[in-house]
């Protein structure tokens, strides 16, 4: 039983829960940049929030399956099709053998997860399946889906309500706009006093270098002390760093495990499934809180949506 | 968040702690493993730093369980004290900034693979990419610097150097560093059970091998 690509778009990859407990080997995170809607796709059909999916960024693209199938899709995608029809997402949708599957656009947003009903056959290493694209390592042979691949899985009889439908209050508001919470950084004082105050001011726009391992900032350049570079130290997803040009740089879930820029932000684990939803042009208004109340706010969302996903983990 | 030590900065769901030197970051690193909260715990070159669920763990939480485990460090060095021997070929196919260090540290290019082949050196971290070796010699050398344009490309295996610090690329990647010879091997094996070649706090040397030896030595690694 397969999929076959028919149009692949921009980048799709296959992406589950991120790589853990390997950043000391050098290892990055990996895994779905927005892992809230990718666990709200795997719910849908009857899999837990961290199970391999494929990630969609930006553009559109097509599959055909060979064989009758369950599938799901949440995201920033304009629409849904199958064979031309318009579908919802938010719910399952049954697709017959022979079906062309067409996701839309992601806008506004950047990624759209699909999730199969099935057990995608994807490369396995350090406990997990998530592509790591630089190293070509792990899901579709380390790299990106082209046109013509075909996607092998194994049929596995899902157990779901036909009817299962992610609650109205619990579905993300796709946008180019966001708000998002940072903790201080430690090299926040060393590298310019007043430097979370600066950050937090302005708006920033995200500039045209934008992928899975960061997010060039444009807006106001944040000054800063001389000693521009320190001795290398742990870097994390949603890590703010601050490079000589002064214009800060957003770090995604491909993000390298150390750096020498100044950390002088991080944003909040609670927030941090919005960098997957961030692409060029994305507007981003940073607001300073203490790592206490990130804490409080990571539980909350944790409860909300847990009454829905039930055992949930975001990353 | 009062109270704690000015040495550890606290995050959501991070908290990094710096550290005097890399005995101490290796000792730290081994007293922090024992514990099962630590989801990450990331090495750097002069700090380390540990990742939690903050589900579970709260900051303030987190920054004084990791005081205590730290508390009365023994600095044991907890890899095999065995110096890991790497071959590299230093021929000038393999080594396109041979010439640049060469003149920067003012000896011939036909002498950089001994003078380099002759020092101690120690892995710092592993970061950058999986696998991706810093390493640091124990004897001084001139600063040499990054290229002032980083290639699109270097292959994996490359040795990179920048005075004090080399490096070894993992994968093939983009890349700064000057490079003056590649090794064969790989330097990160998903498929086996410790996939990175080299850890934090090992000692390497450098041995030099002819293109022949290499190729030898690539081809067998292929196959």
């Amino acid at each position: 039983m397969s999929i076959t690509v028919l149009k692949a778009g921009l980048q799709t990859t296959l992406q589950g829960a991120p790589f853990t407990g390997s950043r000391h080997l050098g290892m990055p995170a990996a895994g779905a940049a927005d892992c809230l809607s990718l666990a709200l796709a795997n719910f849908l059909i009857g899999k837990s929030c961290g199970e391999i999916a494929i990630e969609i960024t930006l553009t559109d693209a097509i599959f055909e399956f060979d064989e009758p199938c369950l599938i799901a899709v949440v995201g920033a995608a304009e629409y849904v099709r199958i064979n031309g029809q318009d579908h919802p997402q938010h719910q399952p949708l049954k697709l017959m053998a022979g079906d062309k599957l067409d996701i839309g656009p992601s806008r506004p947003g950047c990624r759209t997860y699909l999730a199969i009903a099935a057990e995608i056959h994807a490369d396995g290493l350090l406990g997990g399946q998530s592509t790591y694209l630089a190293a070509g390592l792990g899901g579709f042979h380390g790299r990106a889906l082209k046109a013509k691949d075909i996607i092998p899985f194994s049929q596995v009889a899902p157990a779901v309500d036909l009817d299962r439908s992610t609650p109205l209050n619990l579905r993300p508001h796709y946008s180019n706009d966001h708000v998002l919470r940072v903790t201080r950084g430690p090299e926040a004082v060393e590298a310019c006093e007043g430097v979370m105050d600066d950050l937090c001011l302005r708006p920033y726009a995200v500039g045209a270098r934008a992928n899975r391992m960061g997010l060039a900032l444009e807006g106001a350049p944040l000054s800063k002390n001389d000693s521009a570079n320190m001795p290398s130290a742990a870097v994390f997803p949603g890590t703010i760093q601050l490079p000589p040009s002064g214009q800060p740089y957003l770090l995604g879930p491909d993000a390298q495990t150390t750096g020498g820029y100044p950390r002088i932000a991080q944003i909040i684990r609670a927030d941090r499934h919005l960098i997957g939803q961030l692409g060029s042009g994305s507007r981003i208004q940073f607001v300073h809180i203490t790592a206490e109340r990130a804490t409080e706010i990571h539980r909350e969302k944790l409860s909300l949506m847990s009454s829905w996903l039930g055992q949930i983990n975001l990353w | 968040m009062s109270g704690h030590d000015p040495m550890i900065h606290i995050c959501d769901d991070w908290i990094s702690i710096k550290l005097p030197d890399w005995k101490t970051i290796l000792a730290a690193q081994n007293a922090l493993s024992a514990s099962s909260h630590w989801t990450e715990i990331v090495p750097g070159l002069d700090s380390i730093a540990v990742q939690f669920d903050p589900a579970l763990l709260s900051p303030d939480d987190a920054a004084r369980m990791a005081s205590d485990q730290m508390k009365n460090l023994t600095r044991v060095v907890s890899h095999s004290s065995a110096t890991v021997v790497i071959p590299v070929c230093y021929d000038a196919a393999l080594a396109p900034d041979r010439e640049y260090v060469a003149e920067k540290l003012g000896i011939a290019a036909a002498a950089l693979p001994s003078w380099h082949a002759s020092q101690l050196q120690r892995v710092a971290m592993l970061g950058f990419m999986p696998g991706f070796a810093y390493l640091e010699s124990e004897e001084e050398c001139p600063a040499i610097g990054r290229l002032a344009s980083p290639r699109q490309l270097v292959s994996a295996g490359s040795i990179g150097i920048i005075g004090r610090q080399s490096c070894i690329y993992s994968f093939d990647s983009p890349g700064g560093w000057p490079i003056i010879g590649r090794t064969p091997l790989r330097l990160f094996d998903p498929a086996k059970n410790q996939p990175a070649l080299l850890a934090a706090g090992q000692t390497v040397r450098f041995q030099s091998i002819t293109k022949d030896a290499f190729d030898n030595w690539q081809r067998e690694e292929k196959a």
